[in-house]
């Protein structure tokens, strides 16, 4: 009855191809893309966090929010507005990220680790979709951060200016910002391709409109499958290119690149990435791509998963994966810290889903 | 009988302004906002009517009413107050 919405099919393609070839070109195994890795990679270079293994300035950050800006002024799409409850969405953000890092993955990167064989995503993609359920079950009952107004033009550029200067500050004095030498942030393609296929995915995400949150949101509120289509087109693409590339070995929870197979807190993490994406109103991806086309809360709900990055590595909230060094198994996980912070952030997610929710007459 | 679309700032202006056409018997559904209308990925109400329902949208806070001329074919019938 509905025609596909082939913009948003070829756009998930090509993020699944673009994952595969910027994880064949350096990026970390099943990394190609990660928006809340990228950015606690980047609290890692800008010093916010000490985890050695995770710093760098990730290209295609900068190279997302300023595709989406591109593409936006092109199509005369972009406008700046900002006022829709901006400190409640810095705490979203900030909690979508400890959950996000708990997992060890966005929305995006889980999708990518599903199409690489890892299980333990599975796991995280049941949690994100129930998390998800509930951020409805507020939606429907009247749950609001209530609108944005218009604002200065200016306002509306402040993340990818800023995002702009520090990309030329990392090129011309890269002695200011932390580098790792071993893990996941030692590992990356190099600058200028990141660079540009992330402009191209930014641009187009802007046109599609590409949401993971939203796609799961539409499908079961509207029974609408536009947006999930782009979600699907992924994972095919993933897991296509890492068969042709020899990478696939099958699905399984076993030692998976940058996972760990604490099931229960897999979930839990998503549930959390889930509900607060609905209360968002989208994904971490879609908060850079509207952040590129003006949304100035978009673009704080981005310093907030930056800060978010930061506490999740100062306060050891994060995951650990699992690992095989010199034929010894450690399995990773979480500790009690971030198995606190989780419960912490339902504890928030419930208070803003219900104090933001309107008692309706009827 | 005509085809409408309005917008709104928020999912939850939408859901008013579905209950308010659906309390006047009016045939409206709630979906996705189409995307030649915004890039953002907010929720909108069609409806079937006679007229506009400018008047009782008021209190939902529409963005915008479009007509629906065909299908993917859209015009801005009325703009809403604070519109920018």
């Amino acid at each position: 009855m509905k025609k596909i919405n082939w913009l948003l099919v070829v756009t998930g393609l090509l993020v699944g191809a673009a994952a595969v070839a910027l994880t064949a070109l350096g990026n970390p195994p099943n990394m190609g893309f990660c928006i809340a890795c990228f950015l606690r990679d980047i609290a890692g270079a800008t010093k916010l966090h000490s985890a050695a293994v995770v710093q760098y300035f990730r290209p295609e950050i900068i190279g997302l929010v300023l595709g989406s800006t591109i593409m936006a002024i092109a199509g005369k799409e972009f406008k700046a507005k900002a006022g829709s409850s901006p400190a409640t969405r810095f705490v979203l953000g900030f909690f979508v990220m400890v959950g996000a890092l708990v997992f060890l993955g966005c929305p995006l990167r889980m999708v990518i680790r599903m199409g690489g064989g890892d299980l333990n995503a599975f796991v995280g993609f049941a949690g994100f979709f129930i998390g998800i359920l509930i951020g409805i079950f507020f939606l429907k009952k009247g749950f609001s951060l209530k609108r944005t107004y218009k604002v200065n033009t200016s306002e509306g550029l402040v993340l990818p200016a800023a995002l702009v200067i520090f990309g030329v500050l990392v090129l011309a004095v890269p002695a200011l910002f932390a580098f790792s030498e071993s893990g996941p942030g030692s590992k990356h393609a190099p600058f200028f391709i990141s660079l540009i296929i992330a402009l191209v995915i930014g641009a187009l995400a802007q046109k599609s409109r590409m949401c993971f949150a939203g796609g799961l949101r539409d499908a079961v509120m509207f029974k609408d499958f536009n947006l999930v289509s782009g979600f699907v087109a992924v994972f095919i693409a993933v897991l296509l290119g890492n068969i042709i590339l020899g990478k696939f070995s099958g699905f399984s929870t076993y030692l998976q690149p940058i996972s760990h197979a604490s099931q229960l807190w897999n979930l839990l993490g998503m549930v959390l990435v889930g509900w607060g994406s609905i209360l968002l109103g989208g994904c971490p991806l879609r908060q850079l791509i509207l952040a590129g086309e003006g949304n100035g809360d978009s673009a704080v709900t981005v310093l907030g998963m930056i800060v978010g990055a930061a506490f999740s590595h100062n306060f050891g909230l994060a995951g650990s994966a699992a690992s095989l060094t010199d034929d010894v198994y450690k399995a990773g996980g979480i500790g009690t810290n971030g198995k606190v912070a989780v419960f912490i952030g339902f504890a928030v997610l419930l208070v803003i889903s219900l104090i933001n929710t309107k008692k309706e007459a009827k | 009988m005509k085809e409408f679309i309005a917008t709104f700032h928020t999912h939850a202006d939408a859901i008013v302004a579905h209950r308010t056409l659906t309390d006047k018997a009016i045939d409206a559904r709630m979906m996705p906002v189409p995307r030649k209308l915004s890039s953002s990925c907010g929720t909108c109400v069609r409806y079937s009517a006679d007229e506009s329902c400018a008047e009782e949208l008021k209190t939902a806070d529409f963005e915008t009413i479009y007509n629906v001329e065909g299908i993917g074919k859209y015009s801005v019938l009325v703009k809403g107050e604070e519109d920018d």
